[in-house]
């Protein structure tokens, strides 16, 4: 109830702030230099649209290694091979670039997904690229795509519980072969259909689709997604903010989005990147010499260690494990932890699947691999990476237990269930909510700087920069990896103790607060690049026509209605559901469009200054001062042979 | 009301706690009842490790869990309070704690364990157990994270 009172009336709060500067309103005339030339569209053939379908299922499955949630699956790398596909990797990473801005925040945790940012990618960037539109309109059309593709998502959870018990049949038979198809093949192949086919069907009907609905609009509803673009943006940015807009970290935001108001937009998201690290050196070392870890770790250092079942593999074992099992293990694991992800058990059937090295090695009687494929198919979910830690001290008791040590089921289990919850906090608040977020605020930042230190906004500008998408993905896949391999190793060598050690010696709060600065820098600088609002109307001082953006806000402070709007929706955030205020913002946004003070625009290249000052918000840039005859085409995506 | 959020989970402090409720509610503190893991010094430690700096974790038994959530109840500080098992909720709500809504995050199927909604498993005990809450008046919900929208637990239990 609070919830929804407090939704309307936010919205209405904002309608009535911004409809306080109608009565003001006159008119004038002059053109403006921006200006929409005919889009340069593509037709998808069918090769492409299977191609695209094939790149929806791969962003969704385990064959990447299992690093294809955070690769694939993000709008910006979508958009990168969308963009090849289609023959325009430069535009198309700028469109998956714009795309992926409302899902910096995104996180999906425990078998839950806000939204299909996948499918806002793939189909998003296709639509977008193939019927010429601008960036900034792919991202209203992707995010409805996105709260669509929720169902694939939802109906695979669903599905995969029934596999499950066919992974079941094979433990009950003691087929450890059996029990890895089992988890792999009937899951991938539902998500294989329900997946490809969809993409394939939008991909190829979409663009005509879109276009079609696009033609029929009025052209100041049109103009209206434009506007959207520019909010849009800020509720990706404010979702990220919840994690890391705290404390001491606040400035930061703040520093990286003066840096780049102050240089028109032209800064380099790496050189922002770069100071932030410097500042994050300088905030570690000097404001907060981590307080907290430290009086943990000596409250607690007093306390006994546990017991000898964490201590590593004593030399005197009958069976003992080889590294490559544990390779292999780890490996299995990194594929195939979500390969059957089911509501019933989420990764239960993949950590039994990554058990199966473990088992054909300790195990030799049909009863024993039995009981051990059963004790590791029960519900589990951690944080694939970080988490490893809890495989890795499972791993190191199975061999205990395969050499006699008196450990049970219930010994392992309850390691197993009272390890997996903290350690997915850890890790979800480590890849998730903080190394993923920056590393693509880094790599759009990159995608959409490519234009020079012009005032309009980058996502408008002709191409798109395809390092970002290609440096995000490298980036991000080494640190993934690189944190599973050293988890999983480390959990079987020292077992508990090294849960224990990693967390008192407050190294995981360092970076997260050193992450935390760097991470509102990119995020601030972010949100002066990408956030866009431009007051329309003008108002009459001393007789001179002074428009509001151009002549009055922009001079005092660049910028501060952008700013101003990321805090807003960041604050409302806590009171009202994103999806609430998505809505709230995109009907705010078409309304703006509405040429209420005056004629409106008569065609896409009207950009006279009676049309540009007949609505609340304006598209692109502000409604500047006067003339300038020739328009220059910045608004539309270039035609690459 | 400093309760902010009473939630069974079998797992305890996890993901959809840490990054997306904790921070949601704006709790500054975490209570966590089980028996079990009241016993298990090395989980305690990891709970308490385990949640973002500044955020401290205090483990109960379910008697002293009841004793310290009278107490928070009248502090303005909001907190968070996990169990593992509905029979636990009970315990603190026959004790007296006021639990106007007890939510659902998280509770695995297995053996004996019929599903309720997505995650969301109970075997017939527990369900005996939610109802006995619902008949001392407090509501149960299923609601996974921030962003769902609440499920009552008695639209989706046939079985009463």
């Amino acid at each position: 109830m609070f919830r929804k009172s407090a939704t309307i009336g936010a919205g209405l709060a904002l309608i009535a702030l911004l409809a306080a500067f109608a009565p003001t309103t006159v008119f004038g005339a002059s053109s403006d230099p921006t200006a929409v030339l005919t889009p340069h569209t593509i037709n998808v053939s069918i090769w492409q649209a299977a191609l695209i379908a094939l790149g929806y299922y791969l962003a969704n499955s385990p064959w990447l290694f299992g690093l294809a949630f955070f690769t694939l699956y993000r709008p910006l790398v979508a958009g990168f091979f969308v963009g090849l596909i289609l023959g325009d990797p430069a535009q198309g990473t700028l469109i998956g670039a714009a795309i992926n801005i409302p899902y910096l925040g995104f996180i999906s945790a425990g078998g839950t997904l806000p939204a299909d940012a996948g499918l806002a990618g793939w189909v998003g960037t296709t639509v977008a690229l193939a019927s010429g539109l601008d960036p900034t309109k792919a991202i209203p059309i992707a995010f409805g795509l996105g709260m669509l593709g929720t169902v694939i998502f939802y109906s695979r959870m669903a599905l995969d519980s029934v596999f499950a018990h066919w992974v079941d049949a094979r433990a009950e038979k003691a087929d450890i072969s059996g029990v890895a198809f089992m988890n792999v093949v009937p899951g991938q192949l539902f998500l294989f259909a329900v997946s490809f086919v969809p993409v394939f069907l939008l991909a190829l009907n979409g663009p005509a689709a879109v276009q079609d609905v696009l033609n029929r609009l009025p052209l100041w509803a049109v103009n209206g997604l434009v506007i959207a673009g520019g909010i849009l943006p800020a509720i990706g940015i404010a979702l990220n903010m919840r994690f890391i807009f705290r404390g001491a970290a606040i400035p930061y935001f703040f520093i990286g989005f003066i840096l780049m108001t102050a240089t028109h937009q032209s800064m380099s998201l790496v050189v922002i990147a770069a100071l932030g690290l410097a500042l994050a050196y300088l905030h570690l070392t000097f404001v907060r010499p981590s307080a907290i870890p430290a009086a943990v770790g000596t409250a607690l250092a007093a306390a006994p260690e546990p017991a000898a079942v964490s201590a590593g593999p004593a030399p005197e074992l009958r069976v003992r494990l080889t590294r490559g099992d544990l390779i292999r293990s780890w490996v299995l694991w990194t594929f195939f932890a979500h390969a059957n992800y089911s509501y019933e058990r989420l990764q239960g059937t993949g950590f039994a699947h990554a058990m199966t090295p473990i088992i054909r090695r300790l195990y030799t009687t049909p009863d024993e691999i039995r009981a051990a494929l059963k004790r590791h198919l029960v519900f589990f979910n951690t944080e694939p990476n970080f988490g490893n830690v809890v495989h890795g001290t499972i791993i190191a008791m199975e061999e205990q237990r395969a050499n006699g040590a008196p450990i049970d089921d219930d010994a392992i289990n309850s390691v197993k269930s009272g390890l997996m919850g903290p350690m997915a906090g850890i890790g979800d608040t480590l890849s998730q909510s903080t190394i993923t977020p920056i590393l693509l605020a880094l790599g759009i930042g990159i995608a959409g700087g490519s234009a020079s230190g012009s005032v309009v906004p980058q996502l408008t500008g002709t191409t798109g920069n395809p390092l970002g998408a290609i440096l995000y993905m490298v980036l991000v896949s080494i640190v993934i990896v690189a944190i599973g391999y050293t988890a999983w190793m480390q959990g079987y060598a020292r077992g508990k103790s090294f849960v224990t050690d990693i967390l008192r010696s407050g190294a995981i709060d360092r970076v997260l607060i050193g992450a935390g600065v760097l991470g509102n820098m990119v995020l601030g600088a972010l949100a002066a690049k990408f956030v866009v609002v431009n007051l329309a109307p003008t108002v009459t001082i001393a007789g001179a026509q002074l428009n509001l953006q151009a002549a009055i806000i922009d001079p005092l402070f660049p910028g501060a209605l952008g700013l101003g709007l990321v805090v807003m929706t960041w604050w409302l955030l806590r009171r009202i559901s994103p999806l609430a205020l998505l809505t709230i913002y995109l009907v705010f946004a078409i309304l703006a469009a509405y040429p209420f003070f005056g004629p409106g625009q008569k065609d896409s290249g009207d950009y006279s200054y009676g049309a540009c000052t007949s609505s609340l918000l304006h598209q692109y840039s502000p409604c500047g001062a006067p003339p300038a005859s020739t328009p220059t085409p910045a608004a539309t995506p270039a035609a690459t042979p | 009301m400093s309760l902010r959020l009473v939630r069974i989970d079998d797992r305890l402090i996890h993901g959809q706690v840490v990054a997306v409720w904790l921070r949601a509610l704006g709790a500054k503190r975490i209570v966590i009842v089980d028996d079990a893991t009241a016993g298990d010094e090395f989980l305690r430690e990891v709970l308490a490790l385990a949640a973002p700096q500044g955020v401290p974790v205090e483990v109960w038994d379910v008697a002293g869990g009841a004793a310290r959530c009278l107490e928070l109840v009248g502090d303005p500080e909001p907190v968070l309070v996990l169990a593992r098992s509905p029979r636990t909720i009970l315990g603190l709500r026959q004790a007296g704690v006021p639990i106007e809504v007890v939510d659902l995050g998280g509770m695995g199927a297995g053996p004996g364990r019929r599903r309720l909604h997505k995650t969301i498993s109970a075997s017939e005990d527990e369900l005996r157990e939610l109802r006995e809450l619902e008949q001392l008046g407090t509501r149960v919900e299923i609601q996974i994270v921030v962003d769902d929208r609440p499920i009552p637990f008695r639209s989706l239990d046939s079985g009463n």
